[in-house]
């Protein structure tokens, strides 16, 4: 075989430049679907740590440390002690997970009422820790009015703009939250209006209000150590089952316990993450009918093309070709097709990626009014997101589906009559 | 003294039935055929009497419906395809009617087709190529695709195919009948003096009276059985 092969390259390469027109066709086809496909990806990628971004930035972070029953109950008794607190803080300071993390916010948060002379709301009342959380969170920087919260203030809060309309609240307004206190009783807390914010997000914009750690601990009677929270952000999302696992490891004796659990932004946000996994399959969908069309463009043309040399497929065995052999010859003109188009399909994709990672593309055309679902906004301006692993996957993906669309026409060329294919008249 | 015969090809009640459409055509009934090394023997018949099949069948192109065919003492009938392939490659050449030479190879790479696949090397190769483009008047064209030479000339490169690898037994199925009075003469020219010189055992399928005259034997065929099988001494040799 090894003596034979590069006779069969040489038939296979001559073979491809003698139709050259439909050569061209057929690799047009290859190379603009592998184009779309390597853009889709990374345009894809890119909208989905967009989302994946925004979920985290909102509030829930890349990784999270709460009790085990703080994410459903919200209640102030599931709060982290403060040992938990601090063996979460030693963990998070070894080698393998600092080294990721941005910044680490803790956070009490608590569901309760806010209520002012025109009326009352249920609200989640969040402590923070103002410098921390600046860092952390993007509803800083969607004030309306006002200011984001800063170290000095005490009680202070920054209100969602839906819910300052609701209570007719202004800057320096006067704001009584209640809620319940680690003793089971009922507690108010008055506070001044500093900011008023709007994310876009109705199920942010009409309940959440930011006050102070310290005064939120006073107010509910926790010692200062305790949170409900750590929120994590990390450099990357691609980090994310890195640190989790090098957590998990570090805190397995008082996970062990059950008081502890360190959650990624899959189970804090699992609407997002569904979202993310249904546009995926979605994209999967449309390429793989992409492909399938591409694959049967090439089956025809190479089927096409074996038709046609029907009978010189039967000289290649009369002359002592195996019908292995000749078989090869098809596919190899396959392999070659497949090679050379995915690789120039793959390099106008990533420029064409390129193209748009600067600036990204801008979408916001399409409508004036903010897109948001399942507690994120999604951003018009989408950038293209850069992998690796996507290239080598297309590069695979689209060889695979040559070599596979060549499969059948090479067993078309193997299994000839050759006594017949002879008085195959082209 | 008698001259010492090596049989190249034997058959023994060689039969091949085709089936069409609920039919039975019998393209060769029981043929028994004994061809040695050095003969330059025609099979003539008129149109259907299975002259192609049983080129085909010696060729190892197709298999037979019953009996036997030995190439060179092997049992072709008994050989997986694979040996069969390996059987054409060393031992057989073949000549068609169509020329059937690779389009997309040039009249050099067509005619060292089989020594490539043979793994003789590239100087070998040359040297025995050209020494056939010279004799056969091809010099000077070697580097033309199938394409921009004529009949003749396409056929002579498909006959230094068939014999450049200096195989056991060269089968041509009508290598004349695509060409005009004096191409064929030519080429029938050619084969005999490659039979003579070489030593190469040729049968060929012909209607053309010209070449049945020139052939030193004869087998008629006649609906698929061996009518006659006659040796001829009108033929110099």
């Amino acid at each position: 075989m090894n003596r034979h092969a590069s006779i069969l390259i040489r038939l296979s390469l001559r073979n491809i430049q003698r139709h050259a027109r439909r050569t061209i066709l057929t690799s047009t086809a290859m190379v603009i679907g592998g184009a779309l496909l390597i853009f889709s990806l990374t345009l894809g990628d890119g909208t989905h740590e967009q989302w994946i971004d925004s979920a985290v930035r909102m509030g829930s972070g890349h990784v999270l440390i709460q009790t085990p029953r703080f994410q459903a109950s919200r209640k102030i008794e599931d709060r982290l002690s403060s040992r938990s607190r601090m063996l979460a803080e030693i963990a998070l300071a070894k080698d393998g997970i600092t080294e990721h993390v941005v910044t680490i916010s803790p956070r009490l948060a608590i569901s309760g009422l806010a209520s002012s002379p025109t009326g009352a709301r249920p609200v989640q009342i969040m402590g923070i820790v103002a410098d921390a959380e600046s860092e952390f969170t993007v509803l800083n920087d969607k004030v309306v009015e006002g200011r984001y919260l800063i170290p000095a203030d005490g009680r202070a809060a920054y209100v969602a703009a839906g819910l300052a309309e609701s209570l007719d609240l202004q800057i320096d307004s006067r704001l009584v939250l209640t809620a319940q206190d680690t003793d089971g009783e009922i507690a108010s807390l008055l506070v001044r209006v500093l900011g008023i914010f709007r994310t876009g997000i109705p199920e942010i914009d009409y309940s959440l209000v930011h006050i102070p750690l310290s005064t939120a601990g006073q107010w509910l009677s926790t010692s200062s150590e305790e949170v409900s929270t750590i929120a994590i952000l990390l450099d990357s999302v691609n980090s994310v089952q890195s640190v989790t696992s090098a957590l998990q490891h570090e805190l397995k004796d008082i996970l062990a316990e059950g008081t502890i659990k360190v959650m990624s932004w899959r189970d804090a946000n699992p609407e997002v993450d569904a979202a993310v996994k249904i546009d995926n399959f979605g994209n999967y969908m449309f390429q793989s009918i992409l492909f399938t069309i591409i694959a049967l463009s090439i089956v025809n043309t190479v089927l096409m093309s074996v038709l046609q040399r029907y009978r010189e497929f039967g000289v290649l065995q009369a002359l002592g070709l195996t019908p292995l052999q000749t078989g090869s010859v098809v596919l190899i003109e396959g392999l070659i097709l497949s090679i050379v188009n995915s690789v120039s399909g793959i390099a106008l994709g990533l420029f064409v990626t390129w193209y748009f990672w600067g600036d990204g593309m801008d979408l916001s055309a399409l409508s004036s009014e903010e897109w948001s679902f399942a507690g994120i906004v999604m951003d018009p301006l989408i950038v293209p997101s850069f992998r690796l692993v996507r290239v080598i996957q297309s590069l695979v993906f689209i060889m695979s589906v040559g070599v596979l669309a060549s499969v059948y026409p090479a067993i078309r060329a193997s299994t000839i009559d050759v006594a017949e294919a002879m008085k195959f008249e082209r | 003294m008698s001259e010492q015969k090596t049989t190249v090809v034997q058959t023994l009640d060689l039969w091949k039935i085709f089936e069409q459409e609920a039919e039975e055509v019998r393209a060769v009934r029981g043929v028994n055929l004994e061809i040695n090394r050095g003969e330059f023997t025609a099979l003539a018949g008129p149109s259907g009497s299975g002259k192609t099949t049983l080129l085909n069948l010696i060729g190892g192109l197709t298999r037979p419906t019953r009996g036997h065919i030995w190439l060179s003492g092997h049992d072709l009938t008994t050989m997986s395809n694979q040996e069969l392939a390996q059987m054409r490659l060393e031992r057989i050449g073949f000549v068609f009617q169509a020329y059937n030479l690779l389009p997309v190879l040039t009249a050099l790479e067509n005619a060292e087709f089989p020594l490539l696949l043979q793994g003789v090397q590239q100087e070998e190769r040359a040297q025995k190529v050209r020494t056939l483009f010279k004799r056969t008047a091809l010099d000077g064209l070697e580097n033309r695709r199938p394409g921009k030479l004529s009949g003749g000339q396409q056929q002579r490169v498909a006959v230094i195919r068939a014999v450049v690898g200096e195989p056991a037994l060269v089968l041509a199925d009508e290598p004349t009948a695509n060409l005009d009075s004096s191409s064929s003469a030519a080429l029938v020219d050619l084969m005999q003096e490659l039979n003579r010189e070489l030593g190469t055992t040729f049968v060929f399928s012909t209607h053309d009276p010209m070449v049945m005259e020139r052939s030193r034997r004869l087998v008629q065929l006649v609906d698929g059985s061996v009518v006659s099988d006659k040796t001829s001494n009108s033929i110099a040799t």
